[in-house]
């Protein structure tokens, strides 16, 4: 029977990764020397600022990624929520990349749910709402609602780097983070670590 | 214009709404290019309104649904995008207008860079390198089989099916970080140039173990009934208006692939996918089969890519001129209509097919079920993102 699925599954085995494997270059640490015509100034008297950086390549060969995912800039932790972390996504006005990166945290290879987090369908249930993409007219009353009705202690995420300095395409989120995971679209290894980070737990 | 021509109406196939023109499979017009007529707000016995949105969990983007309904039927339904961007391109270089449109929508950034350079080309009147076609050609596939996959997924997670919609997600990261060691950028962003795609293709053949594991679900998903009963007689459409996989799934025979000589696709050679129920079951089984016969175009390109090619630095004809081309995208036909001076973009209209599907989408939904919704929604592969885009 082909839809057992149980078995299926079973039969499949462990797909969980314990360490980080086959990262994609663009959207880790970027590294070098020179002055390169940045067009987001994410690279300012050879230091790289990584909210700014939209990883469009225009600094390469002089600056290259170095492979480090852990870019994510923490401001503040908070261990009540060490052992479940419940998260609300919000999306401001994104380009689709940061949803479908938030999407595969849940996949067999990263499975957040071992950290103790989890997606909620409200906010009224959630200990933080990420928020990703630029900040669109329509969308500032959504987001300011869906904040308000969250429950205390309450933490802001911005994911992205159009919700965090607005990119190339826009304006920032203007809500003060607990944490601000950079990259066009960050990868999926940096938010799983920035989430683990920001609930205080550990890998 | 190489692969189009202006035309007082329209002939064949009509493709949509690009900026203020109408465009159809070989000509561009500008009459006024109807929107479909939804029926207005009747008033039903005993109706109330329901609101679906903008941010709830079972939506992936922020969109707003107004549902009129007299319990579990929906008699009526308005959609509101809620997120819209102003993205300006006009007065840049084709390079700075690159990065803007490469973000307007990630998961098909690849057919939009490809469409819009095309369209850069046809208007400067440069000659493709026919290596790069066919580096274009692979971008646009695997795209595709990302999409399937992530549009098959979110379908077996409305019915439920923890199981497949997990393996199809370990699936989707696989083809990410495939997608990733070949070009660098998991959503191919900061790749494709003019006349140059800088992507190395050693290891394309790898596709092959993904659609290989992808088929059994596949199959297994064709002989649940607790999947196929939520999508088979949903969201019925038959519209001649219609693209990609939803008018394929009515046996319409519409594919961009086959239908302009803008890239090679023909000398491949690839069948075109179709069903006939035209419900979200017929959109399933296009989009599954679809991954496979994408398989087999990746294949057969593994053998003529050539990466140690030296692509020619581009020589443009004109720095001035108005371009048009269309490409497939997982979803259907998108096109960009350019005009550029010295260089530099004075215009560019988007025709995404987003913007087509979500009024298909309302004209299937009506009649259907609140418990329908979801199956029929995702089967669609609307992406908000470049709906809700003012290209200025």
């Amino acid at each position: 029977m082909k839809n057992w699925w149980f078995l299926r599954g079973v039969r499949k085995g462990i797909l969980t990764e314990k360490t980080p494997k086959d990262i994609a270059e663009w959207s880790t640490e970027i590294e070098g020397k020179g002055v390169v015509n940045c067009p987001t100034k994410a690279i300012e008297n050879g230091k790289w600022i990584a909210e700014r950086c939209i990883f469009c390549r225009r600094c390469y060969p002089n600056y290259k990624p170095n492979l480090n995912y852990e870019i994510s800039i923490i401001k503040g932790t908070q261990k009540l929520f060490k052992k479940s972390f419940f998260i609300y996504p919000i999306d401001a006005g994104s380009c689709g990349g940061c949803n479908m990166e938030i999407k595969l945290i849940s996949s067999p290879q990263y499975d957040m749910t071992r950290f103790g987090i989890f997606f909620t369908n409200t906010p009224r249930h959630a200990d933080a709402i990420i928020v990703m993409g630029t900040l669109t007219e329509k969308m500032k009353e959504v987001i300011k609602e869906a904040y308000n009705a969250m429950p205390e202690p309450k933490l802001v995420v911005l994911l992205g780097t159009c919700a965090i300095s607005g990119g190339i395409l826009g304006e920032a989120i203007p809500l003060e983070a607990s944490v601000l995971i950079p990259g066009c679209p960050p990868n999926p290894y940096t938010i799983l670590d920035a989430l683990i980070k920001v609930k205080g737990g550990k890998k | 214009m190489k692969h189009y021509k202006w035309s007082d109406k329209g002939e064949g196939r009509k493709i949509g709404k690009i900026g203020n023109y109408c465009l159809y499979d070989k000509v561009i017009t500008e009459e006024s290019c109807e929107e479909t007529n939804l029926s207005p707000d009747a008033k039903y016995y005993g109706a109330f309104k329901f609101v679906y949105g903008p941010s709830a969990g079972g939506l992936l983007e922020s969109i707003k649904f107004d549902i009129t309904t007299d319990g579990e039927r929906i008699l009526n339904i308005n959609s509101i995008p809620y997120k819209i961007r102003k993205i300006k391109v006009t007065g840049l270089s084709w390079e700075d207008a690159l990065l803007k449109i490469e973000r307007i929508n990630a998961p098909f950034s690849a057919s939009h860079i490809i469409a819009f350079l095309l369209a850069i080309e046809d208007a400067m009147n440069i000659e493709q390198d026919y290596q790069t076609q066919l580096k274009r050609i692979a971008l646009l596939e695997l795209e595709r089989i990302r999409n399937h996959l992530f549009v098959i997924a979110r379908l077996t997670e409305a019915a439920s099916l923890s199981v497949p919609t997990f393996h199809l997600l370990y699936l989707i990261e696989e083809t990410n970080r495939l997608i990733g060691k070949l070009c660098g950028h998991r959503y191919f962003f900061g790749v494709n140039y003019i006349n140059k795609v800088n992507c190395n293709f050693e290891k394309l053949f790898k596709i092959l173990d993904i659609v290989k594991e992808f088929r059994l679900i596949f199959e297994g998903l064709l002989e649940s009934r607790i999947f196929i009963d939520r999508l088979q007689q949903n969201g019925i459409l038959r519209d001649r208006d219609s693209i990609g996989p939803a008018a394929r799934a009515a046996g319409l025979e519409y594919d961009a692939r086959l239908e302009l000589n803008i890239l090679p696709y023909k000398e491949i050679g690839f069948k075109i996918v179709k069903a006939e129920d035209a419900d979200a079951f017929g959109r399933f089984l296009v989009r599954g089969y679809e991954i496979i016969e994408s398989s087999k175009i990746l294949i057969e390109l593994t053998d003529i890519i050539k990466d140690n090619t030296n692509t020619e630095e581009y020589k443009a004809i004109n720095d001035e001129g108005e371009g048009l081309a269309r490409v497939e995208s997982p979803s259907g036909d998108l096109a960009y209509y350019v005009k550029i001076k010295e260089g530099r973009v004075t215009s560019a209209q988007l025709l995404s097919p987003s913007y087509v599907n979500l009024k298909s989408f309302m004209k299937s939904v009506k009649g259907t079920i609140f418990t329908d919704f979801q199956f029929n929604w995702e089967s669609f592969g609307i992406w908000i993102s470049e709906i809700g885009v003012n290209l200025e």
